[in-house]
């Protein structure tokens, strides 16, 4: 027998044979019996007999004879689309079409969309944050929305601690410590260690520890721990939990895990850096907090310390006071600079003060303790240096005197009560580098009213005024002195620092560090203060 | 310097300009260190400081880590030109003698053959500019 499934254009009927058909074909009479099938549809459907009723596939018998449209199902495990065309004797020609693999792509296709928009979202979730706990949370969240019923985020510590973050099936966040040690889990530690890298590890659930399974999840079904590869750190690892109802990880399942963990896992680390890096920053300003200066002595003391706006700026400008002791009868203030900004510099600002600081019974010979701390400073492998100077200040009635050295660092100011401003005559090599270094102690008298100024480049070379790029410079500053002629030394340095600001403006600077030694004007001797902070630390 | 074999001091001039600072110590150590290891056998190195901006206290320890490394590759090191601003640093700092002082170990600076200079160009303010070495080169080199 023969049926004509389609008309050519040219109008011409042409024949086809159904058996010779080449995919399965069943012909259907108005009442649904079949009048004819092809062996290809007799192998699918093997129920299917001529003259009886098609029953199976159910989609294909129900679907409507008179006015056919195409229709698709399953038959046995594959998908077929049939396509009618209607013969002129009402008969039907439903002609099957395999489209399990085009629809096993469709499907993949989307599944493959949904994991790309998935890893995106994660993607701009994660670096919505550079706060690690909160990076820690986002991982878990998503992890147990797209990839699992739980997810639990472990990040690696040298304590013997672990900080876990869990998002349970209920999506509920908890954070928690867990006192136990990583190889407690088969993988943990592996995976943690970040270094050589791990693929994820199954553990079977009954082996899993209790704090691997938020409360009330039920029976695990299926346990895989994956590593958080870090930016050349091991940011992690993520403990993905199904429940045994659930299916066990696909491949495609795994692989996606495997992707967002390096999402999650770039980020982590970003977040751990940038917070290490913060810390050292705060490490760094508190560690550059101006010390409050008061009366030593019957002497007066007052410092002012800007950092630099900019954090990448600040450098390593310091000062510290001494007060007297048994060692060292007099007060010995130093101040000084070191070359650099940053970490480097803070650990040169933090020798040299602590070098200082041990050096202080020989502050009588500020030439030989310069020396000494020049040794214990150089080094074969930089050539920073700092430039210092040295004040001793002792009472003497009511005047104070005072040993000024300066080591390659800006001589002090000495403003006088009727205004004029002096260079303190002194001089010498910068701390550090060179294997000799010499100087030249400057002995210096305050009368009553008047002040020895000590300040860091930072003020001179301040940057600013109407065109934004003059340097503040010497004349400036002593100018800005002279009008302190007889005021306090607290009003000293405000009236610099303020003069300094406005020659700045919004434009950026080091840090300037200023501090002022003024005898007191008619203060008795009564005036002394015989508290003795062991350190002033700027 | 080898004059029996017929040749000139090996000199590197380098020619810089513009400010010497945190930002640009780093790329003028680099220049230096490329020109020193470019071969010949350099026996002077001399940098040009007349375009020479703002020197801050990275730049000057840049200078001393140069004229430190020279020394121990016994290279003589020389500061040409320089202005009153460096100067004035060099001279609060404590640095001048160390800095513009021959190397008791180093041949004598003058007189000898000039030192080749060829196109200390500028580059633009916070730039250090840097020459191929120059010098008479042993013939047939």
């Amino acid at each position: 027998m023969t049926s004509s499934p389609a008309r050519p254009r040219t109008g011409a009927v042409s024949t086809v044979s159904v058996a010779s058909a080449p995919c399965p074909v069943v012909v259907l009479d108005a009442d649904g019996h079949i009048a004819e099938l092809n062996d290809a549809a007799a192998a699918l459907v093997p129920a299917a007999r001529p003259g009886q009723p098609l029953s199976s596939p159910a989609w294909l018998a129900a679907a409507d004879r008179t006015r056919p449209v195409p229709v698709s199902g399953e038959v046995g495990d594959r998908w077929f689309s049939a396509q009618p065309s209607v013969l002129a004797d009402g008969r039907t020609v439903w002609w099957l079409l395999d489209e399990t693999a085009h629809r096993s792509t469709a499907a993949e296709l989307a599944a493959e969309r949904g994991r790309t928009r998935f890893l995106t979202e994660a993607s701009t979730a994660l670096l919505a944050s550079l706060n690690l706990e909160r990076c820690m949370e986002v991982t878990a969240r998503l992890a147990a929305e797209h990839l699992a019923d739980a997810a639990l985020v472990i990040s690696p510590t040298a304590a013997r601690t672990l900080p876990v973050v869990a998002c349970d099936h209920r999506r509920e966040l908890s954070r928690s410590t867990v006192a136990e040690a990583p190889d407690s889990v088969p993988g943990l530690a592996e995976a943690l260690r970040g270094f050589p890298p791990v693929p994820s590890r199954w553990i079977d659930p009954a082996t899993a520890p209790d704090w691997l399974v938020p409360a009330g999840f039920g029976e695990v079904g299926s346990l895989v721990i994956t590593p958080l590869p870090g930016l050349g750190v091991p940011a992690g690892a993520l403990v993905l939990l199904r429940r045994a109802q659930q299916d066990a990880f696909t491949e495609a399942e795994e692989s996606l895990a495997g992707l967002f963990a390096a999402r999650a896992g770039a980020a982590m680390s970003a977040a751990r850096l940038y917070a290490e890096q913060n810390s050292i920053s705060e490490t760094l300003m508190r560690e550059l907090l101006p010390p409050t200066l008061r009366q030593t002595e019957g002497v007066e003391f007052a410092g002012g310390y800007r950092a630099s706006g900019d954090t990448e700026r600040i450098g390593g400008d310091f000062y510290d006071v001494h007060p007297p002791t048994e060692d060292s009868p007099e007060t010995l203030v130093v101040l000084g600079d070191v070359a650099g900004k940053g970490l480097e510099a803070a650990v040169l600002t933090g020798k040299i003060r602590n070098t200082l600081h041990a050096l202080l019974p020989m502050a009588d010979d500020h030439a030989r303790m310069l020396r000494l701390v020049n040794n214990a400073m150089r080094t074969s492998h930089h050539t920073r240096f700092a430039t210092l100077v040295m004040a001793s200040v002792r009472r003497e009635e009511r005047e104070v005197a005072l040993r000024l050295t300066s080591a390659g660092h800006p001589a002090p100011l000495i403003i006088r009560r009727d205004g004029t401003v002096e260079e303190a005559d002194t001089g010498g090599t910068l701390i550090g580098v060179l294997p000799t270094i010499t100087s030249r102690t400057a002995r210096v008298r305050l009368a009553p009213g008047e002040t020895c100024l000590l300040f860091t480049d930072g003020v001179t070379e301040a940057r600013g005024g109407p065109l934004g790029d003059t340097m503040f410079g010497d004349e400036r500053l002593k100018r800005a002195a002279a009008e302190c002629a007889g005021m306090p030394a607290e009003a000293v340095v405000e009236r610099v620092q303020m003069v300094t600001s406005q020659w700045i403006g919004g434009g950026r600077h080091d840090d300037i560090a200023v501090l002022a030694i003024t005898a007191p004007r008619g203060a008795h001797l009564s005036a002394v203060d015989g508290a003795t902070r062991g350190r002033y630390t700027a | 310097m080898t004059p029996s074999f017929g040749t000139g001091p090996h000199a590197v001039r380098l020619a810089l300009t513009g400010d010497l600072d945190y930002d640009t110590c780093g790329e003028l150590l680099q220049r230096v260190r490329t020109a020193l290891d470019g071969g010949g056998g350099v026996e002077e190195l001399h940098l040009d400081c007349g375009g020479l901006g703002t020197v801050d206290s990275m730049g000057l320890s840049t200078l001393l880590q140069i004229h430190r490394s020279t020394g121990r590759e016994g290279i003589a090191f020389r500061l040409d030109d320089i202005g009153p601003a460096l100067r004035r640093l060099l001279e609060l700092t404590g640095t001048y003698e160390h800095l513009t002082t021959p190397r008791q170990s180093e041949p004598p600076g003058t007189p000898g053959p000039p030192v080749a200079e060829e196109g200390a160009a500028a580059t633009g303010a916070g730039r250090a500019a840097a020459d191929r070495p120059g010098g008479p080169r042993p013939a047939g080199a």
